[in-house]
């Protein structure tokens, strides 16, 4: 019986879902409980982390690269937290126009010019933190207080779950659509996707457009919940994005991943957080355990397979 | 690729044809080009204080340079070898700190404290290295890794309260001898040194061959994974070096010293004309392309300009660099 419950697991394809439920449990044993509150602070606290991701997620699938994405989302923060407060309509479209015309960028430069995407956004990372300096030059502005209010309640479901389960809904849909499938295409063999008709040029710019889209969707959730904006807010997310779809099963050689990974990477990294609050442990722990988690991550082709054979023995055995 | 052609038809567009069809030596079109561009931004510097195109203040910029520059030499090696060394911030803090810890600010340490700091390098390049060679980890994943376990390892064991430097580390960092400063003089030895062995020795080619052709390489009896394995050791002791240094120079060691030298190392080996997929460049363009950012950078400095609009400008000229490689340079450059 244990054998086959285990062989269902499919340790292969699921283990981003089975570290993150590792990582819960042990949390709630850590806490000793798991209300309502944490579970509305968790997905708060991973929902901007998920959505830079998600646009992160997009470009590496195509075998590219977006160290912009963290700066982008606070260019978008820093719009939401001047604009929101006196028209909203105007504050939300503004901040996701700027994420999609910065995007643009990177995609033009990178497509047209053939240039490689980890200098091109390289050079737009230091672009977008200017500009965000230059739009708000000191954390401040202003969030409604009923978005910030929106953020943190629960209409039975808290609105944080809501939020993280609606983005991953919409990301899954994307990439099953046929425009995720070419994504992918592109990832796994360019040229091999060009020749069987793929309009490579169009769908990788549109890659880089839908992730500025998505990351200053995150810088602006970022502002909202912390009810003010910060010119450097995103400068954290630069990196981290990118370690965060790793731990999502994603693979930077481009073509692999699945957006339940990326969420699950997100909640990860977020968890991983609380975790070391509640055992008492300094932050300094965090980057650490971090790095650790991201290596064990990678290194494991060999090792998944390596716990996977003694899974199977051990199936054997019982 | 029609993004080629594209690119192709652009620079005959852009150039007079003569120019377009009279393609320069990629050495000599990227020493032309730095010859303009410093000429320029010297220009602006001495027509915003006078006094800057001064040979003294040349060889004080040269001193600045030089950090930027040791940490560049690793990261040119392992862009050369087709990777990328994300990890030099907190190797370069890391192993500050370790020099500092172990010195204690005296003269006495210093030779234990040095050993210290570039076995720290030497350790975790390496790691970056097996774990990039033998384990197939993507190099920006498996440096980003090892950082993040640097930046908490150095919190963890040092409590971050910033330490003193032995007086000879310091006078070594910031004096001179005669009119040159000690640095710039350091700097331009290890230049000679790492210029002469990428380019004129067989290590340097197995590195080129490895960046440009891993298969290729393989086949023609190169040790692959030792090759990628010595050029991530050389830049942890590359980094590790100019934290040591870089403390001398600032008297202290500090958290996050080493966060401003990532992204412009990588700047510099791109603007020198290094392939960043590998195989193509040397030290030398690198080292041209840091005393571009150090002019550039000190110039907005001085020019008063606000941090966000100095950001601005250095993404662009970053980009703008690039972009005019691609379009001056023959068809090879990436």
């Amino acid at each position: 019986m244990r054998g086959v419950w285990l062989s269902r697991l499919r340790l292969e394809e699921n283990w981003p879902v089975l570290t993150f439920v590792a990582l819960l449990l042990l949390d709630v044993a850590l806490k000793g409980r798991f209300s309502r509150f944490d579970l509305q602070t968790l997905c708060a606290n991973a929902l901007p982390l998920a959505l830079i991701s998600f646009g992160q997620f997009f470009v590496v699938l195509t075998g590219g690269i977006d160290l912009s994405l963290g700066p982008i989302s606070s260019v978008a923060g820093s719009c939401a937290a001047l604009l929101l407060a006196r028209d909203m309509t105007t504050g939300f479209a503004v901040a996701l126009l700027a994420g999609a015309a910065a995007g643009l960028g990177n995609g033009l430069l990178v497509v047209r010019f053939a240039l490689p995407p980890i200098v091109v956004t390289l050079g737009s990372m230091s672009v977008w933190q200017g500009v965000a300096l230059l739009i708000l030059p000191n954390p401040g502005g202003e969030v409604p207080p009923e978005l910030s209010d929106f953020l943190s309640s629960d209409y039975g479901v808290p609105t944080s779950l809501a939020a993280l389960a609606l983005a991953w809904l919409a990301a899954s849909w994307v990439t099953s659509t046929r425009f995720g499938l070419h994504l992918r295409a592109i990832g796994d063999d360019e040229t091999a996707a060009r020749m069987s008709g793929v309009a490579v040029p169009r769908v990788k710019t549109a890659a880089y457009v839908l992730a500025g889209a998505t990351a200053a969707a995150g810088g602006v959730t970022l502002a909202i919940a912390t009810s003010s904006g910060s010119p450097t807010v995103g400068d954290d997310y630069i990196l981290l994005s990118v370690a965060t779809v790793v731990l999502g099963g994603v693979s930077l050689g481009g073509g692999v991943g699945n957006a339940l990974g990326v969420v699950m990477g997100a909640l990860i990294v977020t968890i991983i957080g609380s975790l070391l609050y509640f055992a008492h442990l300094s932050s300094f722990y965090q980057s650490i355990i971090n790095g650790v988690i991201l290596l064990a991550v990678v290194a494991s082709p060999s090792v998944r397979n390596w716990i996977g054979l003694q899974f199977r023995r051990l199936r054997h055995a019982g | 690729m029609p993004a080629e052609a594209k690119t192709v038809r652009l620079r005959r567009a852009l150039l007079p044809a003569p120019l377009s069809r009279f393609a320069l030596p990629r050495g000599m079109s990227i020493l032309i080009a730095f010859a303009a561009f410093s000429v320029v931004l010297i220009g602006v510097g001495e027509a915003l204080s006078p006094g800057y195109a001064s040979a003294a203040n040349m060889l004080q910029l040269l001193k600045l340079s030089s950090f930027l520059g040791i940490v560049s030499i690793g990261q040119t090696l392992v862009i050369l070898a087709g990777g990328i060394d994300l990890s030099v911030a907190w190797v370069l803090t890391g192993a500050a700190f370790a020099f500092t810890t172990v010195t204690r600010g005296q003269n006495s340490g210093i030779l234990t404290g040095l050993l210290a700091a570039l076995a720290v390098g030497a350790g975790v390049g390496a790691v970056n290295g097996v774990g990039v060679a033998k384990l197939r980890i993507s190099p920006i994943v498996m440096t980003l890794a090892t950082n993040s376990i640097m930046q908490g390892g150095t919190l963890v064991v040092t409590s971050g309260s910033p330490l003193g430097v032995p007086d000879l580390v310091r006078a070594t960092a910031t004096g001179s001898v005669g009119p040159l400063p000690t640095m710039t003089l350091i700097w331009a030895a290890l230049t000679a040194v790492v210029v002469i062995a990428v380019a004129m020795t067989s290590g340097g080619r197995k590195l080129l061959a490895v960046g440009e052709n891993p298969r290729a390489s393989f086949l023609s009896g190169i040790d692959n994974d030792a090759v990628t394995i010595f050029a991530y050791t050389l830049s942890g002791v590359a980094a590790a070096l100019a934290g040591v240094l870089f403390a001398g120079f600032s008297n202290t060691s500090f958290l996050g010293m080493g966060d401003q030298f990532v992204l412009p190392s990588i700047a510099a080996v791109v603007l020198g004309g290094a392939s960043i997929r590998g195989g193509r460049g040397g030290y030398g363009g690198t080292a041209l392309g840091v005393i571009l950012i150090t002019l550039l950078s000190t110039d907005l400095l001085m020019g008063n300009i606000s941090p966000g609009l100095r950001n601005i400008i250095f993404g662009l000229a970053l980009i703008g660099a690039v972009l005019s490689h691609k379009l001056l340079l023959r068809g090879e450059s990436e």
